[in-house]
């Protein structure tokens, strides 16, 4: 059986918003179709695993992002490596502030990114909480829920992941959400986000086996739950 | 002057609501008697000889403020409290009206409140607490608190007012350490050591690898400590006593909010012997929607369960999940029951796995099946309308547990009172 190494980046740290769920979707939808998914938790201090196909990190409170900052620093060439290697990844929240190149916070410290993304995160004390649905061109509509302080503002050559319809997104002002470099994803979504929208999820495995030169013709699986899900999220008033 | 007429008023808009029949007019006194009558309820709250005490945490105040009102009661204390599902401030103006002499007089010894952790604030800031009792911090409802670290704040901040004395929970740290900033005497109730597992904290919760490194043992002298426990028997040890207590109130939490209940009444009811609290407590029943049961038309049990966060939630599979019940999981997602779905993603429903899941319902019932889905559970049926869910679920054979969030446990609850054994 085909192995699919997932890596999840500081999961007891970096994970307040259900972000278990974006992993365990990778992991169902990988056994549903016939491989066999090895996963690993990367913890600040850790030897980077070597065989990573695809990496994961969630959103995490401000305290939190301040204790993995410095690990995060001191493994930032790594994941800048597997960045240009195409290697798929899915960073939420404050994970992907921290993928950004800096964080200032509302007293004005800087809190120091690995600068994968072209962008920077600024702190306000008025919260973006609520339901979020973006266009995206390769995926389509994405659902998901959003609920952060840091304000994100995109470099001029910096792609953003989608384009907000409903929601605040990256900043609430420009209708950007997320960013994208690569096979890279950085955004606000949580929810968590590969439940309802499973299209990237397996767009994330497909992409993590195609890199390692295994085709992959993904099953068609039942949808039925999905797809209700998904116009419930349409439906839902908030 | 004040007290006379507010009270009045609190009663005649009271007298209102209810004359035009209408639900859910608890905070509707209140809110025109505090902006009528400023000041209204510090200066009726201060006629109390023993003062007033706060209960507050994410999880548990319901049923530790039922324990302690009851413990009060039993040792001869006239308690005033809040009802249930009322922990605003508002809610507490218009019971405080309600329960008053035409006069303004109230005629209680002491009051009990539980106190919603993010308003407590509001009710503080008037009223000084004498004590505070902090239950727990934990994930919840961050939809409207962003982030479990302010979620500690407000309780903390609701237990540093205490003029006389906090009682706390040796075991959640965020809180303990918070404690360790106050100008009162501070009594810690907590757990044996080995029994940390059955009662995670936040950060345990969603913890992946093995979560021994962040149990670690407190080191603070226990005035309450849960020694053991087994079905709906539990151990206690109360300062140099070791005390047996079979408890009414189900679920393994309520044994930690019972250590709880046990620490403030020491401090309230000093001349108590451990023993009869202890007996006391063993005759509380559950509070609403809180593990109660209901005999349905067919001879069935119903049981009803509040879950409201990952902990709670897990609690509640911890406690009543067995193989022959059927089971029924209710989830909305109304603004008291929490907008954002993804705290279902923290719960670990694999236990369900051997259970027969007959429905979701709720708003958000779908995204409940999804969930379940993913734990590979099955699942009977997905009805969003709850009526119509309940309808479906009552007439089955064996008896029943349901997990619901906030505003369905209310629908569920005012639904089975009415007609449990009856038309369900």
């Amino acid at each position: 059986m085909t192995k699919l190494h997932i890596v999840h980046i500081y999961p007891n740290e970096m994970n307040t918003y259900g972000d278990r769920g974006n992993l365990l979707v990778l992991e169902r939808r990988a056994q549903w179709q016939g491989l066999e998914p090895a996963i690993r938790y990367y913890s600040a201090g850790d030897p980077f695993p070597k065989e990573a196909d695809l990496i994961l990190g969630g959103g995490g409170q401000d305290s939190a992002q301040a204790d993995i900052q410095a690990d995060i620093l001191r493994i930032g060439d790594k994941l800048r490596q597997l960045v240009d290697a195409d290697v798929p990844m899915l960073m939420v929240c404050g994970t992907y502030q921290l993928f950004g190149n800096r964080f200032m916070t509302s007293l004005g410290e800087e809190i120091k990114g690995i600068g994968i993304f072209d962008v920077e995160t600024k702190g306000d004390p008025k919260r973006l909480i609520g339901n979020v649905a973006i266009e995206t061109e390769e995926f389509g509509t994405l659902y998901g829920f959003e609920n952060h302080s840091g304000k994100t503002f995109l470099g001029p050559n910096q792609q953003p992941f989608g384009t907000i319809t409903r929601g605040s997104g990256n900043n609430g002002q420009d209708k950007t959400e997320g960013a994208r470099r690569h096979n890279a994803v950085g955004t606000y979504l949580h929810g968590p986000l590969l439940p309802n929208n499973p299209q990237f999820a397996d767009w994330l495995i497909a992409t993590a086996l195609h890199r390692k030169g295994v085709s992959f013709a993904p099953k068609r699986l039942d949808e039925m739950l999905t797809a209700q899900a998904r116009a419930n999220a349409v439906a839902r008033g908030y | 002057m004040r007290k006379t007429v507010g009270t009045l008023l609190g009663k005649s808009v009271a007298g209102a609501v209810k004359l035009r029949g209408r639900s859910g007019g608890q905070a509707l006194p209140g809110l025109v008697v505090e902006t009528l009558v400023p000041g209204y309820l510090g200066v009726m709250l201060r006629q109390l000889k023993d003062g007033v005490v706060i209960i507050t945490g994410t999880n548990g105040k319901t049923t530790t403020t039922k324990m302690v009102v009851e413990l009060l009661r039993g040792n001869g204390k006239r308690v005033l409290t809040n009802p249930t599902g009322s922990n605003l401030t508002r809610g507490i103006i218009s019971s405080v009206s309600q329960q008053a002499r035409h006069a303004g007089r109230l005629p209680f010894d002491i009051a009990v409140f539980e106190l919603d952790e993010a308003y407590a604030r509001q009710f503080t800031d008037v009223v000084k607490p004498r004590y505070v009792l902090g239950l727990n911090a934990s994930r919840d409802q961050l939809d409207r608190f962003g982030e479990v670290d302010k979620v500690a704040e407000f309780v903390s901040g609701t237990m540093l007012s205490a003029t006389q004395g906090i009682t706390t929970n040796a075991d959640d740290k965020r809180l303990s350490m918070a404690a360790k900033a106050a100008k009162v005497p501070v009594t810690y109730f907590g757990v044996a050591p080995s029994l940390l597992k059955y009662f995670p904290r936040d950060d345990e919760l969603v913890a992946v690898d093995a979560p021994s490194p962040i149990l670690e043992a407190t080191n603070v002298p226990l005035a309450v400590e849960l020694l053991s426990f087994k079905n709906d028997a539990a151990r206690y040890r109360i300062g140099q006593e070791t005390l047996d207590v079979t408890l009414q109130v189900t679920g393994q939490h309520n044994f930690q909010n019972a250590a709880a209940a046990l620490a403030l009444a020491r401090l309230l009811l000093p001349d108590v012997e451990p023993a009869a609290l202890v007996e006391q407590l063993s005759r509380v029943k559950p509070a609403f929607g809180r593990g109660q049961t209901f005999r349905l038309k067919n001879g069935s049990e119903l049981q009803l369960n509040l879950v409201k966060n990952p902990a709670s939630f897990r609690q509640g599979l911890a406690s009543y999940v067995n193989p022959s019940a059927k089971v029924m999981v209710a989830i909305n997602d109304h603004l008291a029951d929490g907008r954002d779905m993804s705290w279902l993603w923290d719960v670990d429903f694999t236990s369900l796995r051997d259970c027969d899941v007959a429905l979701t319902a709720g708003t958000r019932a779908i995204d409940m099946a999804l969930r379940l889905q993913y734990d590979q559970v099955s699942v009977g049926a997905v009805e969003p309308d709850i009526d119509e869910a309940m309808t479906k679920f009552c007439v089955l054979p064996s008896d029943k547990v349901i997990f619901a969030t906030y505003t369905p446990m209310l629908h569920l609850h005012a639904m089975l009172e009415r007609k449990a054994g009856k038309e369900l």
